[in-house]
């Protein structure tokens, strides 16, 4: 069963401090004039139409943890220890896509390009958040529908992080048939538009909620890591 | 040193482009990278001087404060920004040869990969550091940077990509252009890619930030 959400930008929950943080200001205030970059962007933002969010859910799947595999119909992912031990006692899967949209993306990119870089950076960030601020919201529902009927959530884990290898979205998109979110696949794995994410969430009567560790990952210089202070 | 001069690595620096510009705050209706290099054309000083004494100091310091967590991104392009104003009257000196760059440097995303904000901070450092820069974009194939090869004989080459799956098109493209440019020098750089990486697709250097490849380049082309 594939679920779709069209997000309006004012419903999601964007992590201000969090922007700033990626940005180099890991006080979560970013200094004149990017400030005012930044509420250009907002401001903007909040006209936006194509913010997407999408999930599959399958039943008959499931983790074999020898291998390292999880099974979705006739598709094997080669999660990889981290994302396995995550994933752990989860009975089913949801997986899903969730995007900017194209409006964002493409600002980002002519803005980058020509007039005003520094405008076409802050649209870049405020990009990703509004892709990460849709995955936390479809994440939420999930949980609020399959809480219902006592079943809990894992926190979602994407193709390419951890040893999970980012070929794998073509099998991930394989699932959803038709383009999901309009989020389309090139034959190197990238989505486009470019600010979209995918991946997977366990659902099941054991799992447990973690919050997103950076020790699972091995990007050494990351911003993220940098901001969380680890 | 010339006050002007020592004006203009300020300008850069610190970002600030002309009089108008608000930014940084310390600057405030001040003349800025704009009027400044107007301003020493026409007193005479030297084309050449203006970019190796004026502009080029301001931009090495905004360079290794970068990669020293000092500044971040937004405060880069706001130099870069200031760079490419000072650069537009630079442009006639450099057609005519009154002043000369230090070398070429193609630089594209590799095939497969749209990501393009690192490549870009990359492509203005090192315009600003003194360097004739072709940019070909994003999803450049070896194609294309050996056209590109061709019209600029001696350039050094840089390719960027952020994913793993993009990444190994590196190998491919560094062959590629190996053969049939023998001897060109090849940098590569972006978040999957490290050292090992490098050595093992006969990539000549591989550099986490953009001051890598300035400090490369000017190892191996302005020496
Ligand atoms: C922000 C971000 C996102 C955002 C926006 C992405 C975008 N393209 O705009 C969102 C949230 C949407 C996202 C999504 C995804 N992401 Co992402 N993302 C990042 C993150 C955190 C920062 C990237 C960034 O903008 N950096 C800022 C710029 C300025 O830095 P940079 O490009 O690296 O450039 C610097 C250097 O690398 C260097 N450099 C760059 N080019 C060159 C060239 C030369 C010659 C040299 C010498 C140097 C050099 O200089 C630059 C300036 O210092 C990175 C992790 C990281 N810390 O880098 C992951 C990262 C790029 N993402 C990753 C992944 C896997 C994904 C997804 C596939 C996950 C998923 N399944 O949903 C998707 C793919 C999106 C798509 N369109 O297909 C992986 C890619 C590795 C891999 N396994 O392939 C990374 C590396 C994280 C990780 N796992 O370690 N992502």
């Amino acid at each position: 069963m594939v679920k779709e959400f069209a997000f309006g930008f004012k419903e999601l929950v964007i992590d201000h401090k969090l922007m700033a943080g990626v940005m180099g200001y890991e006080n979560g205030q970013l200094p004149p004039p990017f400030d005012e970059y930044m509420e250009t962007a907002l401001q903007e933002a909040a006209t936006l139409n194509d913010i997407r969010a999408s999930y599959l859910l399958i039943d008959n799947s499931r983790i074999d943890k020898g291998r390292k595999v999880l099974y979705a119909r006739e598709n094997e992912f080669n999660i990889g220890n981290a994302v396995c031990n995550e994933l752990n006692g989860a009975e089913r899967f949801a997986f899903y896509v969730c995007t900017a949209g194209k409006t964002i993306s493409d600002k980002s990119v002519s803005m980058l390009k020509g007039e005003d870089p520094v405008l076409g950076y802050v649209y870049d960030i405020l990009g990703s958040a509004i892709a990460e601020a849709a995955g936390d919201k479809m994440q939420l529902f999930l949980k609020n529908e399959v809480g219902k009927a006592g079943e809990k959530t894992t926190n979602r884990y994407s193709p390419g992080y951890c040893q999970w290898s980012v070929g794998d979205q073509h099998k991930l998109f394989s699932l959803f048939g038709e383009a999901p979110c309009g989020v389309s696949l090139t034959q190197s794995a990238l989505m486009q538009p470019v600010k979209s994410i995918s991946g997977v969430i366990g659902i099941g009567k054991n799992v447990e909620f973690r919050e997103y560790q950076c020790s699972l990952c091995f990007s050494e210089n990351c911003v993220y890591r940098r901001i969380r202070g680890i | 040193m010339n006050e002007i001069l020592t004006q203009l690595s300020d300008c850069i620096e610190f970002g600030k482009i002309n009089m108008a510009s608000p930014y940084p705050p310390q600057m405030k209706g001040q003349e800025g990278a704009d009027e400044l290099t107007a301003k020493a054309l026409a007193e005479g000083i030297n084309p050449q001087d203006v970019l190796t004494l004026g502009l080029m100091p301001g931009m090495e310091r905004i360079g290794l404060k970068f990669r020293e967590n000092k500044v971040f991104v937004p405060q880069v392009l706001m130099s870069a920004k200031a760079m490419s104003t000072a650069m537009l009257h630079l442009k006639p000196h450099f057609l005519s040869g009154a002043a000369k760059q230090k070398g070429t440097f193609i630089i594209g995303t590799v095939l497969g990969d749209l990501h393009d904000i690192g490549k870009n901070l990359v492509s203005m450092m090192v315009e600003g550091s003194g360097y004739k820069v072709i940019d070909l974009g994003t999803d450049v194939g070896s194609d294309k940077f050996i056209a590109a090869l061709k019209d600029h004989p001696g350039a050094v080459v840089g390719l960027s990509a952020l994913l793993t799956t993009t990444m190994v098109n590196m190998q491919a493209i560094t062959k590629e252009i190996k053969d049939a440019m023998p001897g060109t020098l090849i940098t590569i750089g972006g978040a999957p890619v490290n050292e090992d990486f490098c050595n093992k697709i006969g990539a000549d250097s591989y550099s986490a930030d953009p001051q890598g490849v300035v400090e490369f380049l000017n190892r191996k082309l302005a020496s």
